[in-house]
This record gives C-alpha cells, sequence and structure tokens, in this order.
C-alpha cells in the first residue's frame, strides 16, 4: 500500500494547495512536498525488489487489485516498483522538492495553484514509474500533460500560450500514435492473455505468442508496433527530429517547471522506451539496433551542436538535455550491463544535474530577468555562490569524473562500444565527440556570463552593459539590485550537487539495483 | 617487523592525495574565516603528502612494492571492474615525491604572490592548489587506466579553476577556456582508448599478469606470423598488432593535450594568465607531467608498436624544436618560459618514443625541479617589479635580488643543459638514446635527434637572453632600479630548488658511468629497473628490442667515443647558443636584435600562426556548422512540424480563442476534476480496500 500511500500524499497535497491561501502557499508547498520525499526515501533504503519488474522479477510494494471487467480484458489496479523504477520515483520526488523551493521567488501570482499543479504532477509521475497495468499507466501517462500545459500556459513567458499548444498537442498526437501501436499488439495477442497488465504482456510476446492481425504477420506486426511506439515515445526522450517543441517549452516555461520538464519528464519517454520497445520487443530492438542508434548518435550530435549556436542560457540547456538523452537511447540499444544500466543512470544523472542548471540559471534571472548570454557579464563578483553551483552544474554536464555525469556518459560508452550491433564501435565513437562540443558550449557560456568584468544589461534599453566594479564579496550592485541569492534559492542547488557528487563517488548505491533489474533483459548474456 | 611497517606505509599512501583534498575542503567552506585564507592548511597538507610519499619512497627502495585495489565504484560480475587502486613501484614513488614536493614549495611561495600581494579570493585559490594536487597525485599512484582518465580529467578542471582564478578580467577566464577545451579534445580520443581498451582486453590494470600491457605482449608473441588470433581478444576486426597501435594513438591523443606537444600545444602559453606559482605547478609538476608520465607509467604496451613509437619520438623532436624557435623572440618572462616548457616537454617524448624511457623519466624529475625552479624564480622577479612581466622593463636586477638571481642562474644553466647541472645529463641521456637507436637500426628516430640537436642551440640562445635581459646590464625603468622587497617564503622555495636544480642530475650520470664502467652509478637507471615484474627497465628494453626492434649502435663501434661525442656535441651546442645571447645582450644597455630577424620575427611573434588555424578550424567546424544546424533546425525541422499543424490544429483562430484569459480558471477546474474524478472511480472500483 506504500505506493498509493505516496500518490495519495501528493494528490491530497495538491487539493490542500488550492484551497489554500497564496500567502503561505510557497512554504506549505516545500513543507508538504517533504513528505513524499520523506516516503520515498524510506522505500528506497528498504527496497527489496529483484529482478525486472516486466520478466517476472520479485517486485517490492506491489499491488495488484482486481478492478473492473472490459470484455474480455480485466482491469488491474497493478503497481509495484523494481531496480528501475524506484530511483526514478525517488528523482522524481526529490526534484519535486526543489523545483518548489527555486519557485519561491519567481512565482508570485496564483502561488496555491501552481503549487497545488506541481503536486499533482508529481502524483502523476509517480503514477507513470509505479504502474504494472497498462490502463493505470496510461492514465498517469496522460495526466501528466494536464498539469504541465497549465504550468506553462500560465506562469510561462511572453510565447507561453504558442508553446503550452505546441508541448501538448505534440505529445498528444505521440500518445495516439503510440496508444495504436500498443494496441495492435495486444489484439495480436487475442487470448493468450486475459488483461492489460504489462508484465504479462511483456512475457506472452517475448515467449512468442503474437498471433496475426488483419493478416498481417507477427513479424511485421512487430516491427511496425515497435516504430510506432518508438515514434511516440521518441517525442518525449526527445529524440532528434522530433524534439521542436522542448526548447520552446523550456523557454516558456517558469524555471521551476523546466527543472521538472527537464528533469523527470523527458525520462517518461526513455522509461517508456525502456520498457516497452526494449523489453516488450527486444528482438526487434536489436535487428534494427544500427538504425535506433543512429538515430541516438544524431541526437547527440545535433542537439550539441544546436546548444552550441543559443545566446538564451535556457535553450543552452534544453538543447544540450536533447544531446544527453541520446546518450540514453545509444546505451538501451546495447543490450549490456553498461549500456542498459548505464542509460537508466544515466536517466537519473541527467535528471539531477538538469535540474541543478536549470536552477542555476532561473537564480540568476530572478535578478538580471535576462537570460541572454550577451547581456551580461561577470556574475560571479556579485553572486559568489549561485556562480559555484552553475559552475559545479556545468562540469558534471560535461561529464566531469566524480560527479553522476561522467558515470552515466562512461557506463554508456562502455556497455555500447562492444554491443553486438553492426557498428557499435564506431557509433559509439561518434557519439563520445559530444563531450568535447559540450564543453565548448557550456564553458562559452560560463565564460561570457558569470566571469569577466560585471555588466548587466538593464530592460530599460539604455544602451549595454553598464560596468561596476566591486570587491570580492561586494554587494553594493544597487543600480541593477543584482544581489546575492536568498538561502532557499541555493539550497535546491546544493542539494542537487551532493546528490551529483554523492551518485559519483557511490554510484552503486543507485547502480546496484539498476544492474539487477537490468540484467534479466540481456537474454544475450552479452557481458 | 620491517614487513608489518613496510604494509603500514603502503597502507597509509592513500593518505598522500587525500590529505591535499582535505585542504581543498578547509580552505573552500573555512578559508574566509583562517588566518592566511586556507594556505596554512595546504602547506600542512602537502607537507605531509611530501614526508609519507619519501616514507614510501624509502619502503620501495627496500625492495617493497604495492599493487592493491582500495575503493570498487562498481562491482559488476561478468564484465569490467571499476575501481580505483594503488599502484606503488619506484616510477610512482618518484613521481609522488616530485609531485609533493613542488606542491609544497608552491603553497609556501603562494604565500609570498599571493598573501602579501593582499590577493582577493584566497580561499578559493587555495582551494584549487589542494584539488590540483589532490588529483595529481593520485594520478600518480593509478593502478589502472580509468583512474587515471579520471584524474586527468580532475587536472582539467583544476587548471580551468587556476588559470581563470582572477576571474574579473576578460584575458584568464578566456585562457581558462582555451586550455579546457583544447587538452579535452585531446582527452576524448583518451577517453575512446580507455573504452576501447576496455573493450579489447577486459580490463584497463597497469601491473600484473592480467593487466593489459602483458595481455597485448602476450597476444602479439602468440600471433606471429599466424595471423589473427589475439589470444581470445576482441581486436574490431583489425590485425592485433594494428589494432594496439590504434589504441596506443587513442590514448596518445590525451598526452598530446595535456603535454602541450604540437599540434595540442596552443593552450599553453595563454595559460600564462594563472597567477604564476600556479603556472610554476602546472608545468613543473602537475598538468603537463601528467602527459608525459601516463606514456611512462603504460610504457609496457607503447614498446609493443614501433609506429606508436616512432610517432612519439617525432612529434617529441618536433615539438622540442618548434617550441624552442618560438621562445626566441618574446619579450615576456613567463611567455619565454612557457615555450621552453613545450619544448623540454617534447625533448621526455622524444625520449620515451626512442626507447630511452629511463632517460625520459629523468629529464621529467630533473625539468621538475629547474621548470618550478625558473617560474618561481620569474614570480619573485614579478613580485619586486610590482607585477610587470616584460623582460625590456627589467635589467640589472642581479645586485638587487642576488638570492632569485642565484637561484634562476642555477635553473637556467640546467634548462640550457650545461654541465654539470641537472639538465645537462637528463637531456644529454635522451639525445644519447635517441641516437645510439637510430644509428643502431632506426634511421627514422635520427631525425628526432637531430631536431633536439637543433633545439639546444635555441634553448641555450632564449634561456640566456632571458638571464641577461632580467639580471644583467643595467636597469631599465624605475621600478627596476626600486625592486620590491622579498619575504623568506619567496626565497626559500627558490634556494630548495636551486640546490636541486645544480645537483639533481647527478643520480644518474650516464657519461661517467659508461667511460669509468662504473654501471651503479647510474641511480636512476637502477632505481627504475627493481620493482614489479613486467614494470621494469630490463622489460621495457626487451620489449622495445623484440617489437620495435631497436637496437643499440655505437659510432666507429666504440661505445665510450658515442657516449662522449653525444655529450660534448650537445654541450657544445648549448654553449654555441648561450655564447650568441651572450654576444648580443650581454651590454650594460642591450639593443633588440630581433628586429633585423624581419618577416621571420613577425612569424614567430604569432607563434607560426597556429592559433589563427585552429581558432579558424573551430569557428568554422564547430560555431559555423552549429549556426547552420540551428537555422536549420529552425526553418525546416520546426518549420514541418509548425506547417502540418497550421493546416490541421492549431489555425490562428483558435491560439486566439484559447489565449482568452478564461484558461487558468479551466486550469483549477480541470485539475480538480480530474483528482475527482480520480478519487470516486477509485472508490467505486474498490482501490482503496
Amino acid at each position: 500500500m506504500i505506493v498509493e500511500l505516496l500518490i495519495g500524499l501528493c494528490l491530497l497535497g495538491s487539493v490542500v494547495l488550492f484551497v489554500a491561501p497564496s500567502r503561505y502557499a510557497g512554504r506549505l508547498a516545500a513543507g508538504w512536498s517533504l513528505l513524499p520525499l520523506a516516503l520515498s526515501l524510506f522505500m528506497y533504503a528498504g527496497f527489496s525488489g529483484q529482478g525486472n519488474a516486466f520478466l517476472g522479477g520479485q517486485l517490492a510494494y506491489e499491488t495488484t487489485v482486481q478492478w473492473v471487467s472490459l470484455g474480455p480484458y480485466t482491469l488491474n489496479w497493478h503497481v509495484g516498483l523494481d531496480g528501475i523504477s524506484m530511483p526514478l520515483i525517488a528523482l522524481s520526488t526529490v526534484l519535486t522538492t526543489a523545483a518548489i523551493l527555486s519557485a519561491w521567488t519567481p512565482i508570485e501570482d496564483r502561488e496555491n495553484q501552481f503549487y497545488g499543479l506541481v503536486l499533482f504532477l508529481e502524483a502523476s509521475l509517480v503514477g507513470v514509474f509505479a504502474a504494472l497495468d497498462f490502463f493505470v499507466w496510461f492514465v498517469f501517462w496522460e495526466a501528466v500533460l494536464v498539469p504541465m500545459y497549465f504550468l506553462i500556459a500560465i506562469w510561462g513567458g511572453p510565447r507561453r500560450k504558442y508553446a503550452a499548444i505546441k508541448f501538448f498537442v505534440y505529445t498528444n498526437v505521440a500518445s495516439l500514435v503510440m496508444f495504436i501501436g500498443f494496441f495492435a499488439l495486444i489484439f495480436g495477442l487475442g487470448d493468450s492473455i486475459g488483461s492489460l497488465d504489462m508484465p504479462a504482456i511483456a512475457q506472452a510476446l517475448r515467449a512468442g505468442e503474437l498471433g496475426s492481425l488483419a493478416g498481417v504477420g507477427p513479424a511485421t506486426l512487430k516491427t511496425l508496433a515497435f516504430a510506432a511506439m518508438f515514434a511516440g515515445f521518441a517525442v518525449k526522450v526527445p529524440v532528434v527530429p522530433v524534439h521542436t517543441w522542448l526548447p520552446d517549452a523550456h523557454v516558456e516555461a517558469p524555471t521551476p517547471v523546466s527543472v521538472l520538464l527537464a528533469g523527470v519528464l523527458l525520462k517518461m519517454g526513455t522509461y517508456a522506451l525502456l520498457r516497452f520497445n526494449f523489453t516488450m520487443l527486444a528482438d526487434v530492438a536489436q535487428r534494427y539496433a544500427a538504425i535506433i542508434a543512429l538515430f541516438a548518435v544524431v541526437s547527440v550530435i545535433y542537439g550539441a551542436l544546436l546548444a552550441l549556436a543559443q545566446q538564451d542560457l535556457k535553450r543552452i540547456v534544453a538543447y544540450s538535455s536533447v544531446s544527453s538523452m541520446g546518450y540514453v537511447i545509444l546505451g538501451l540499444v546495447a543490450y549490456t550491463v553498461y549500456g542498459v544500466g548505464g542509460a537508466t543512470f544515466q536517466m537519473l544523472s541527467h535528471g539531477l544535474i538538469s535540474g541543478l542548471l536549470f536552477a542555476c540559471v532561473g537564480v540568476i534571472y530572478n535578478t538580471t530577468h535576462t537570460r541572454m548570454v550577451d547581456d551580461m557579464s561577470g556574475m560571479a563578483a556579485r553572486m559568489p555562490v549561485t556562480t559555484s553551483m552553475f559552475v559545479a552544474g556545468a562540469f558534471a554536464y560535461m561529464g566531469l569524473p566524480l560527479t553522476s555525469g561522467f558515470l552515466g556518459e562512461y557506463f554508456v560508452f562502455l556497455g555500447t562500444f562492444h554491443a553486438d550491433f553492426p557498428g557499435a564501435a564506431w557509433f559509439t565513437a561518434i557519439a563520445m565527440f559530444g563531450i568535447v562540443i559540450v564543453a565548448g558550449y557550456l564553458l562559452y557560456a560560463m565564460q561570457r556570463t558569470l566571469f569577466g568584468p560585471f555588466g548587466v544589461a538593464t530592460d530599460h534599453g539604455d544602451g549595454g552593459a553598464v560596468r561596476t566594479d566591486g570587491g570580492e564579496d561586494a554587494d553594493s550592485g544597487a543600480e541593477h539590485d543584482i544581489k546575492r541569492a536568498a538561502a532557499h534559492d541555493v539550497v535546491p542547488l546544493a542539494m542537487l550537487l551532493a546528490l551529483v557528487i554523492v551518485l559519483g563517488v557511490a554510484p552503486e548505491i543507485s547502480f546496484g539495483m539498476i544492474r539487477d533489474a537490468v540484467a534479466p533483459l540481456l537474454t544475450g548474456g552479452a557481458g | 617487523m620491517v614487513a608489518t611497517i613496510t604494509a603500514f606505509a603502503f597502507e597509509v599512501a592513500p593518505a598522500i592525495a587525500i590529505l591535499p583534498l582535505a585542504s581543498f575542503v578547509i580552505a573552500l567552506f573555512a578559508g574566509k574565516y583562517l588566518p592566511k585564507r586556507g594556505a596554512l592548511a595546504g602547506i600542512a597538507a602537502t607537507g605531509g603528502s611530501l614526508l609519507l610519499s619519501l616514507w614510501v619512497a624509502l619502503t620501495v627502495a627496500g625492495g617493497a612494492t604495492y599493487n592493491e585495489e582500495i575503493y570498487s565504484l562498481v562491482t559488476t560480475p561478468n564484465t569490467f571492474d571499476l575501481h580505483f587502486g594503488l599502484l606503488l613501484d619506484p616510477l610512482s614513488a618518484l613521481m609522488l615525491v616530485i609531485v609533493s614536493l613542488v606542491s609544497f614549495l608552491v603553497h609556501l611561495f603562494s604565500l609570498g604572490y599571493m598573501n602579501d600581494e593582499g590577493e582577493a579570493g584566497l580561499p578559493r585559490y587555495y582551494a584549487g592548489l589542494g584539488l590540483f594536487s589532490f588529483s595529481m597525485l593520485a594520478f600518480v599512484f593509478a593502478d589502472n587506466l580509468f583512474m587515471s582518465f579520471v584524474f586527468f580529467e580532475l587536472v582539467g578542471l583544476c587548471s580551468w579553476l587556476l588559470i581563470g582564478h582572477w576571474y574579473r578580467e576578460d584575458a584568464p577566464p578566456s585562457a581558462a577556456k582555451k586550455a579546457f577545451l583544447v587538452t579535452r579534445f585531446g582527452d576524448y580520443f583518451f577517453l575512446v582508448g580507455v573504452v576501447a581498451i576496455f573493450a579489447t582486453f577486459g580490463t584497463t590494470v597497469f601491473a600484473g599478469p592480467e593487466s593489459f600491457p602483458t595481455l597485448a605482449e602476450e597476444a602479439l608473441a602468440g600471433s606471429g606470423g599466424a595471423g589473427g588470433g589475439a589470444g581470445g581478444l576482441s581486436t574490431f576486426g583489425f590485425g592485433p598488432g594494428a589494432w594496439f597501435t590504434i589504441l596506443g594513438f587513442l590514448v596518445l591523443g590525451g598526452v598530446i593535450g595535456k603535454s602541450a606537444q604540437f599540434p595540442l600545444h596552443t593552450w599553453l602559453p595563454d595559460a600564462m594568465e594563472g597567477p604564476t606559482p600556479v603556472s610554476a605547478l602546472i608545468h613543473a609538476a602537475t598538468m603537463v607531467a601528467a602527459g608525459v608520465y601516463l606514456v611512462a607509467r603504460m610504457y609496457g604496451f607503447y614498446a609493443l608498436s614501433p609506429t606508436t613509437l616512432a610517432v612519439i619520438a617525432f612529434v617529441g623532436g618536433f615539438t622540442a624544436l618548434f617550441a624552442a624557435s618560438m621562445a626566441v623572440v618574446k619579450r615576456d618572462i613567463k611567455q619565454v618560459l612557457a615555450y621552453s616548457t613545450i619544448s623540454q616537454y617534447g625533448y621526455m617524448m622524444l625520449g620515451l618514443g626512442a626507447g630511452g624511457y629511463v632517460a625520459a623519466v629523468f629529464h621529467l624529475m630533473t625539468h621538475a625541479f629547474f621548470k618550478a625552479l625558473l617560474f618561481l624564480g620569474a614570480g619573485a622577479v614579478i613580485i619586486a617589479m610590482h607585477h610587470r612581466q616584460d623582460m625590456w622593463e627589467m635589467g640589472g636586477l642581479k645586485e638587487r635580488l642576488p638570492i632569485p638571481y642565484y637561484a634562476f642562474l642555477s635553473g637556467s644553466l640546467a634548462l640550457a643543459g650545461i654541465f654539470p647541472f641537472a639538465g645537462f645529463w637528463s637531456k644529454d641521456e635522451i639525445l644519447f638514446e635517441a641516437l645510439v637507436h637510430g644509428i643502431g637500426g632506426s634511421p627514422l628516430l635520427l631525425g628526432g635527434y637531430l631536431m633536439g640537436l637543433t633545439a639546444v642551440v635555441f634553448t641555450g640562445f632564449y634561456t640566456f637572453r632571458m638571464v641577461l635581459l632580467t639580471f644583467h646590464g643595467e636597469p631599465r625603468t624605475h621600478t627596476a632600479r626600486n625592486p620590491h622587497d622579498l619575504g623568506w617564503s619567496v626565497k626559500t622555495p627558490l634556494a630548495v630548488l636551486g640546490i636541486l636544480a645544480a645537483t639533481a642530475g647527478f643520480v644518474n650520470m650516464v657519461p661517467v658511468g659508461t667511460i669509468l664502467g662504473l654501471e651503479r652509478i647510474e641511480l636512476l637507471h637502477g632505481w627504475l629497473d627493481h620493482g614489479i615484474s613486467g614494470l621494469t627497465v630490463e622489460h621495457y628494453g626487451e620489449l622495445t628490442h623484440d617489437f620495435a626492434g631497436y637496437t643499440t649502435g655505437a659510432l666507429a663501434g666504440s661505445e665510450v667515443l658515442t657516449v662522449l661525442l653525444s655529450a660534448g656535441i650537445s654541450l657544445a651546442l648549448a654553449l654555441a647558443g648561450a655564447g650568441l645571447a651572450w654576444m648580443l645582450y650581454s651590454g650594460p644597455n642591450p639593443e633588440a636584435h630581433t628586429e633585423r630577424l624581419g618577416d621571420v620575427r613577425t612569424l614567430l611573434m604569432n607563434n607560426y600562426y597556429q592559433d589563427e588555424y585552429q581558432v579558424w578550424i573551430a569557428e568554422t567546424f564547430g560555431t559555423g556548422v552549429a549556426r547552420l544546424s540551428d537555422r536549420f533546425d529552425q526553418s525546416i525541422v520546426d518549420g514541418a512540424v509548425n506547417g502540418v499543424s497550421e493546416v490541421s490544429l492549431l489555425s490562428g483562430d483558435r491560439i486566439r480563442r484559447i489565449q482568452t484569459g478564461i484558461v487558468s480558471n479551466y486550469a483549477t477546474l480541470l485539475t480538480l476534476g480530474l483528482v475527482v474524478l480520480l478519487l470516486t472511480v477509485g472508490l467505486a472500483g474498490g482501490w482503496f480496500l
């Protein structure tokens, strides 16, 4: 019942916040979000699952309740965790708390609704990662879109309506495509399944029980379904060329929402790819591995190049997410312990690091009211702590050893280089070049914005940056109101950074359970 | 009892690196409140590291070695093992002493250079120094290539932090970025190399029967002539020999970046933007040394591939000459030293490529002492000159700064390779190795030898031009007439290093040993020849002989004559270069002769336009392609999406309707509605039993 308690806490918090007065909403939300956070960490500490949830592993915190019968299918409330979903749930709760704290400063309007939606989002995210019945899963999957849509459309930037609608339509069309693909499989399986239980479906598919559907043979059906589901989930990840909703959504979304969007929402895509495409239809994935790897490598390099061309700090981080998620796809397709395990670890790591970077950009934006690289310089002199966090986050993003960013990428490279599919070593070697480009754009952005003589272009367009000299601990940036960040702005940064370093030094904390859950997937036994 | 003491020395060896890590943490979080802003913690930590390193070295001298895993990052059964471990053998023990000594002296010197000069950001500075020492020391005792890569990268981070220390100015952050980016470009190849070595051998351990150099050696020995079979190793469709050469080249990418070899040397002169003690640390003992040390560390692997060795030798020889020629015209004292560093590491690479493992390690050691000395000496001059670095504004500092002068002179004599200073012995040994292996059947090495030999003239010239312009003649500015006083914390490191620069060469007097037939006098040779089997000089000699075909030749069949001739020629050339400098710059008011070089001067001043073409490449293939991609992305990729939506879902009319304000109410209603719906359905469906 503990998963239900977790989801229930989030939902209850959501309701409470909607009726709470705006004045206290921020503090109430932060306090409330500690409950699911503490609960998920408690679950993490006591995690006892073994094996893969979809492949007959022993689940932690499992509940199965028969609910309604719908034609030939029984709908069950079936939730449970394995070593892949547990870290992602913890990530969701951690990032929710971080996002709420980082929203205190920028969100000044209808706070109660904002935080209510964030907690509702948290509930849906937990649900997505915990659900094992397709119907339950799909409800949560779609439920994520609703709060996200409003969070962007109401509290976003000038083009928020466009971005929100683009996000909503794009991902909804993708869900539809995926849904059709999945149901083609369900109908193809015919009588061999009696429910929409995803583990049962996965095992039936892997046992080769797929029949023909409307004259299409099982092999073709599988391939078509794979393509449909891949396309659907690829939008969420996002994989080039269906990534264009992401920069718009990020730029327009308020920063705390960006934290969640990059931190957890993108992982829904890779999580679903792992569960559906790469678990249920592993044979198809392995047959077309080179093509999928090509998509991954293009995402890595092209995404990084796009980031290099940007002037808006948020766009830089947004495009670099496209690049980083490419590594996840590359790892998944490898079908090795380090490949798939590394991909999962990279989801976790990228969630923390991109959240950290977005939050840093937000803290700077709160005071400068600009995110353009050209509009500011020398912020380090005025915001030393934020700068340190930004620098640390950026280096983690570049894959600096002893941060989780290094290990996520390194695992993937290690796992993919010797994978079985043709050209694996070449794909990996090319994808690795991403580590040079990422260093290029992040170092450039930091050099321009954080270092050099201090100056910020004001909003009033009085012609360029005004230079001011100040001591090391200058707090006299009165003419531009550039102040050190408040403590509650820095706390989420420090929290995320600490996790990034802990996972970078002691990866076994997560990688242990991830590896355990990934191992049954690797039927080929390729090391 | 002896055994337990030995074991204990190795047990506490991790503290050699952990102490500076502790000083990093202290300086970072508490530096603000400490009397010297973290300097004392750093001095104590690196001093402790030095003592422990000496203890480890003594223990190793007693014949003990250590090769153990200390921390497992990931324990994955049946696949690659990622761990940190300790490999303490003569090579690493020697390097630990060098690094911790230089680091300790640099911390001490910083008291005078940073604290006394009232610099800002001292906690950050000392935190950076601590992290730098930690990373380098851990890199040195790494027992596997994965761990080496980890700390190699951290060394890069530290250089970024310290080069960009004065972040309020424009130049240092830019130089820091360049240093990190250029070395990262090299590290890309290194990373591919580490991953490929894992994929090939299943391990990246340096020493032992299951180490990758040993496995590679066995694979090559086993596949002799049979073709293909590489002892069950996956060589990705290549023959084992070719594949190992590729692996060697990949790792070499990182080496060329960090050790500033052509063509990735361009970051190093810019890195002079950092505080001078940092330059000393980077050039003498940490970052730049890391590359060469890595080749020495896995020499058993490089020795298997004649192609790689030849390339290392050639790149080294070329870099030695190329960089030395640029140092000739520089006005800034730190710039001269920067190019001399590139040049000297070129010699080390030449030595390694030419099969002179001992010679290269020897030069790594002597260079660490005399280059740290020269940079700290330059730092002393810069303090005295109130932070002016142009040598043409100096002159006549000899009388006013006697201790820095004599120390600097000692370092300069060592750098120029004048008998009997340290650099003479080590540089001569490198050239000797290149010569004897060149005439012994690997004529390609003679190319490297000739370039190295030519560079000797340049080295003698620029070194003494620097000494003469800085210290001799009449003071040319008011500041030079009235230099700033220097404190003990500045003078002590200079004195220590001055003595070492004069005497360190005596540990391996090859010419003396050969002529007198006293091989025991070659102490360093003997030192590096014991320890873990497979990591000894003797083994490396066999490998270069068997796999690279290196045999020792002699001029006119006489070993003694060859040694004498080699030493004589290089000494004569060094003196010739120094003499030329003396002729041109020794008067009380020397003139600038560089104008006479005409177009050559322009070329040298602009560093052969290396920066320009690299920036051009970066801008064309980096920024240029990025801009194109961006335009493509916005017009074609996103354009297609918007085009589709335009005609179907998102017609302008609908957007306008959504924008009419009531959205917010929808938000609340919809969310609440969904919650209520879920709750009702859940209750009705019996979710909450």
